[in-house]
């Protein structure tokens, strides 16, 4: 089989078994990997009532089709199990070198099964695979952890850890790579401690085999060689993604003080420029990439300089806008602690922003934070609060659960500005005027990640209070952006540098000798679309609909102040726009898939379950439509 | 805000200013120097919005410019021979 190495590594954690089977070539060519073999595994094999803590959640590591070849940039490798924030299915991508590693020491998969009785790490060097005892590990911090293992093992080893945050259960506990790359969204990080697995080191040192190297390496060269005088390049090589916090805050799309508002006066103190200009140390670059955008930076602090990658935009939205920082070093600081600690800075973020609101609302008092304070900008009061969150005291308890999870204990209507869905906390677009965007955040399988869909674009060219017609085309996004962490390669290659879809197609089958079409890709992606929603539906009830209503901030509430105070969305609109999804993919109107849908996509099995639940969509008086989905037509051609 | 404010032309005269840019926006600049570049003529002291606005390159889609290294606003002066680089809001980090 071309494109895999081939052999998948199943390792129980209570026995300490570890069994390698070899990949099924047709489970291969059907889920392509990451995101798809992810929502293949988890839906067949953990059980629906299993607890996201508990033994019988899996934990799935998987790099993909592309992960480990040239084409640019494979270094995607995904996480995946039930999380605990969405009590769902979840995959969170990270770049880096540790999906590629994986693959060159032999392994396409790996799926941890049940606890281990004691911390633990799990070690590959080639054929080598072993758990080792990580009881001093335990404890230390992400970045920490790293570095004293790269010291043990060798520089060579590429490393993921948890931190303090994963072992001790908070929701939102990432997975860290690279010294400040996460696998961050949906609490893959908290699974993983939940399985007191620490860490994973793998040193891989073969090759796997590609179909036509001649024509892969001729066709790639074309594309770096035409990629490389890009105009994208140089901004984004400066900058990284920190260059869209300017134009974000101009289009009234920055969080800021907990949704409250969409315009931060401030965004000067910490956008792109104040990052490079005061913080930036040098930039780096995943397995394959020749753009490097990211960046590593210094941050001055209390207690002396600290180092990380990043801030990126979702980060400094998160912590910077939705925290009302001033100042590009706390940000960065504030990035590194949540880092270290072991969480996502986006969820983190969000958390702290919330409570920040709560505070000034009473909800949480000096009482609940042993006499301390909770206000805006002050990366003191953040620092205290995102200890108290990994390490699950006091008040930190009640906020490890997540916005939603908090707001269901503190009450007082904080649930309407806990700024979510499904339990996942919203990326960092402020959308009560970008309606696509808030669609795609709404309707997003895994609770509200700009990665499934990023539609702000879509409101600018369609109208900023328009609602009608940009369903398809937020179901087209939903179904193309996530085909490149299912194939597990870098989509700021197609979304920055031009590199088309069609170019993806002739690299795959380049690489593996099918013939795969870009239709087909698209139906894979919507198939694992559909499968996650019905996963979504098993293990949390239906109708569909429920799951898909967002906030009341952003219903209830005007925006506060900038160029678009006073823009609110109705409950009506925003039902209009699911009515519209729904039709659009196929679903019926309480947001259930259908038969003929499911049956259209090959997933009879599927169509049994939900029938067994009574959650299977009525069928569509008009049948479902032909192409689901529809590309967006820029006035810009 | 800055790229709402009222912006009006400073001085008359012309210069030459290089347009670059990629993805959709390149269809609309219509590349005559290499395949991401035009070259125009404009009037001196016009802000980069309304040269723009002249060149019928819609705004909203523009996130930002980059001239010489740094990033600038669409209130930015363009200079005579400068190189500006328009960078559409594509991917979303
Ligand atoms: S563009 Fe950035 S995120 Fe993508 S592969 Fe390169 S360094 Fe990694």
């Amino acid at each position: 089989m071309y494109g895999f190495a081939g052999q998948m590594l199943r390792i129980n954690l209570k026995t300490g078994n570890i069994s390698k089977q070899i990949l099924s070539e047709s489970f291969a060519k059907e889920w392509l990997g990451a995101r798809g073999m992810v929502a293949k595994i988890l839906y067949d094999e953990v059980p629906r009532d299993a607890d996201p803590m508990g033994p019988k959640n899996k934990l799935v590591i998987a790099p993909g089709v592309l992960t480990g070849t040239f084409v640019g940039a494979g270094s995607k490798c995904g996480f995946g199990a039930i999380s605990p924030a969405t009590n769902s299915h979840a995959d969170s991508s990270v770049g880096g070198h540790i999906g590629p590693e994986l693959k060159f020491a032999g392994y396409d998969l790996i799926i941890f099964d049940d606890i281990s009785p004691e911390p633990v790490f799990l070690f590959i060097e080639d054929d080598k695979v072993e758990l080792r005892s990580a009881k001093h590990l335990w404890g230390k911090g992400s970045i920490d952890t790293e570095k004293q293992l790269k010291e043990e093992l060798g520089e060579d080893f590429e490393i993921a850890t948890i931190g303090p945050a994963g072992e001790n259960g908070v929701v939102f506990a990432c997975i860290t790579h690279d010294f400040g790359r996460n696998a961050g969204r949906c609490g893959v990080g908290a699974v993983m401690g939940s399985k007191k697995i620490k860490a994973i080191a793998i040193k891989g040192t073969k090759s796997f085999p590609i179909y036509d190297l001649k024509s892969l390496t001729k066709q790639t060269e074309a594309i770096i060689q035409r990629t490389k005088p890009h105009p994208n390049m140089a901004p984004w090589q400066k900058y990284g993604t920190a260059l869209f916090v300017g134009w974000s805050n101009d289009q009234a799309s920055f969080p800021t003080r907990n949704f409250q508002s969409s315009y931060y006066d401030q965004w000067q103190t910490i956008d792109g420029e104040r990052l490079v200009e005061e913080c930036r140390v040098i930039d780096k670059a995943c397995f394959g990439c020749w753009m490097n955008c990211g960046k590593y930076s210094r941050a001055k602090t209390r207690h002396g300089d600290v180092y990380i990658e990043g801030p990126e935009y979702e980060t400094i939205a998160l912590i910077g806008g939705s925290c009302a920082m001033t100042s590009i070093h706390d940000v960065t600081f504030a990035n590194y602690l949540c880092d270290n600690l072991g969480m996502d800075t986006e969820s983190g973020g969000s958390v702290v922003a919330f409570a920040m609101e709560c505070y000034e609302k009473g909800i949480i008092t000096k009482d609940d934070l042993d006499g301390h304070e909770l206000r805006w900008g002050n990366i003191d009061d953040f620092e205290f609060i995102i200890n108290k969150i990994a390490y699950q005291q006091g008040i930190g308890k009640v906020l490890a659960k997540g916005t939603k999870g908090a707001a269901e204990i503190l009450g007082k209507d904080s649930i309407k500005f806990a700024m979510q869905q499904k339990g996942l906390e919203s990326s960092g677009y402020e959308s009560r005027w970008a309606p696509s965007m808030l669609l795609s955040f709404m309707t997003s399988d895994i609770g509200a990640h700009h990665n499934r869909s990023w539609s702000i674009t879509v409101d600018l060219e369609l109208g900023r209070d328009e609602i009608k017609g940009k369903a398809p085309v937020v179901v087209y996004l939903q179904h193309i952006r996530p085909i490149y962490d299912t194939l597990s390669i870098c989509r700021l290659f197609w979304g920055e540098l031009d590199v088309m879809p069609e170019e993806y197609v002739e690299s795959l089958n380049y690489v593996t000798g099918w013939h795969t079409t870009e239709d087909e890709l698209l139906k894979t992606s919507e198939k694992i679309w559909n499968l996650t929603r019905a996963h979504f539906l098993k293990r949390n009830g239906g109708p569909g609909r429920i799951h898909d209503i967002p906030p009341a901030r952003y219903y209830e509430e005007p925006i506060l102040d900038g160029p678009a105070k006073g823009k609110v969305l109705s409950l009506e609109k925003i039902n209009a726009m699911l009515d519209e999804y729904y039709e659009a993919r196929g679903w019926d109107k309480n947001g259930n898939p259908t038969e003929e849908l499911l049956l259209d996509l090959g997933m009879k099995a599927v169509v049994d379950d939900l029938k067994e639940i009574n959650l299977l969509g009525k069928p569509l008086p008009d049948g479902i439509p032909k192409v689901r989905g529809q590309k967006l037509k820029p006035k810009a051609m | 805000m800055i790229c709402n404010s009222v912006l009006t032309a400073k001085n008359k005269g012309t210069m030459t200013v290089y347009l670059k840019s990629g993805g959709k926006l390149r269809e609309k600049l219509k590349p005559d120097v290499d395949q991401y570049t035009r070259k125009i003529e404009v009037e001196e002291g016009l802000s980069l919005r309304e040269i723009l606005n002249q060149f019928e390159i819609p705004v909203e889609l523009i996130a930002f410019a980059f001239v010489d290294g740094r990033l600038e606003r669409l209130d930015y002066f363009p200079e005579d021979g400068q190189v500006i680089t328009l960078q559409p809001p594509v991917s979303g980090g």
